[in-house]
């Protein structure tokens, strides 16, 4: 998977979860002023990502610190890269 | 921080006669008062209440007292009944399926406590952390095991669920985690949904409807109102597969609650 389609994939995701407009996830959008998100939707936000790339994030710190979506796009492509490495 | 309304021309509906107004006056004059008693009340009968029923029943604390928080919620629906109309249906194809993952609209403070419309007690909320600093409420939810969706882990919070799914307590989710300020249905939170999937029981869609009347967000004084608790079919989980199955669950849940809202809502508008 490329780039782009993990960000697509997420982007994807997220929308669906949250009802949220593909045209309002910019990269720069933050979580909780522009996507209107909360503490209980960052529980769901980690299960949906888990789900769509068959990753477990929950026991990550570096979840604590994110703040907008291209935060989430950024730590999702390391991680898949981490993965890769790994194999 | 929002600010309190003080009844005016929009609140009071410009055809209320003087004697509506005296029946609103009358209302927020007595209401207020017998709540605070009868809260008063039972916390101090509570404990001689609780070690009676025990020695009766031998049922499990948290069941017992799941059932004092239930009757505590009747004594509202007592209490509020010469001004609020109160009605509940639906609930004869649930009682058969318990243990059940109970959701419902919510547009009230008041909604809580009409929670004591069910026909069984044995009932924990699944709610976030503000509720649990009602201090004089707080020693009777941790008692009755309610579970702090928004204060515990996700992994903590599910087991916590499964195991009094498992002691035969149903369990009940506002899913849209907070009142709605516009009388429309919030974006729904996944956790009842999650746990349907994860524990394969089935998830009762509810539809209050009067609350908003009696007691909206925004404002402090009670109106006379027609509230009603309706179940709707239960929804099982079995029918929902891969890794979105609690997103489509919770879409069926969440358009079954909002079609019947729809149906009440378009009947109330008729009946004006």
């Amino acid at each position: 998977m490329t780039d782009p389609e993990i960000v697509e994939k997420i982007n994807a995701s997220l929308s669906e979860e949250f009802e949220l407009e593909l045209t309002s996830m910019v990269p720069e959008a933050s979580l909780f002023d522009d996507l209107e998100l909360d503490s209980l939707d960052l529980v769901d936000m980690v299960i949906v990502l888990e789900q769509a790339f068959g990753f477990k994030i929950r026991e990550e710190e570096e979840i604590r610190s994110i703040r907008t979506l291209g935060d989430i796009h950024a730590f999702v492509i390391r991680k898949k890269h981490q993965i890769r490495q790994n194999l | 921080m929002a600010s309190r309304k003080t009844p005016g021309k929009k609140d009071l509906h410009p055809n209320m006669g003087i004697g509506s107004i005296l029946a609103v006056l009358l209302m927020n004059l007595t209401i207020y008062p017998f709540l605070i008693l009868w809260t008063l009340g039972t916390m101090a009968v509570f404990p001689a209440a609780f070690l009676v029923w025990k020695a009766g029943t031998r049922w499990t604390n948290e069941r017992i007292v799941r059932f004092f928080i239930w009757i505590y919620g009747r004594g509202w629906i007592a209490i509020l009944s010469p001004f609020v109309r109160f009605g509940r249906k639906g609930f004869e194809a649930v009682k058969p399926l318990q243990p059940v993952i109970l959701v419902v609209n919510h547009s009230s403070f008041f909604d809580t406590y009409c929670m004591a419309l069910l026909p069984f007690h044995n009932v924990a909320f699944a709610i976030r952390s503000w509720p649990f600093r009602m201090y004089w409420y707080t020693p009777f939810m941790r008692l009755a095991n309610y579970l702090n969706v928004e204060g515990l882990r996700w992994e903590t919070a599910s087991r916590l669920a499964r195991e009094i799914l498992g002691r035969g307590g149903n369990i009940l989710f506002f899913p849209e985690g907070h009142r709605s300020r516009d009388g429309s249905l919030g974006r729904f939170y996944s956790g009842a949904f999650l746990l349907a999937m994860e524990t394969g029981r089935p998830v009762v869609p509810m539809v209050i409807s009067g609350t908003d009347t009696l007691l909206p967000p925004n404002r402090w004084w009670l109106k006379p109102a027609r509230i009603s608790l309706e179940a709707l079919p239960p929804v099982d989980p079995k029918f929902f597969s891969g890794p979105g199955a609690h997103i489509d669950l919770k879409k069926t849940v969440k358009e079954a609650i909002h079609n019947r809202l729809m149906e009440i809502r378009s009947v109330s508008c008729k009946s004006l």
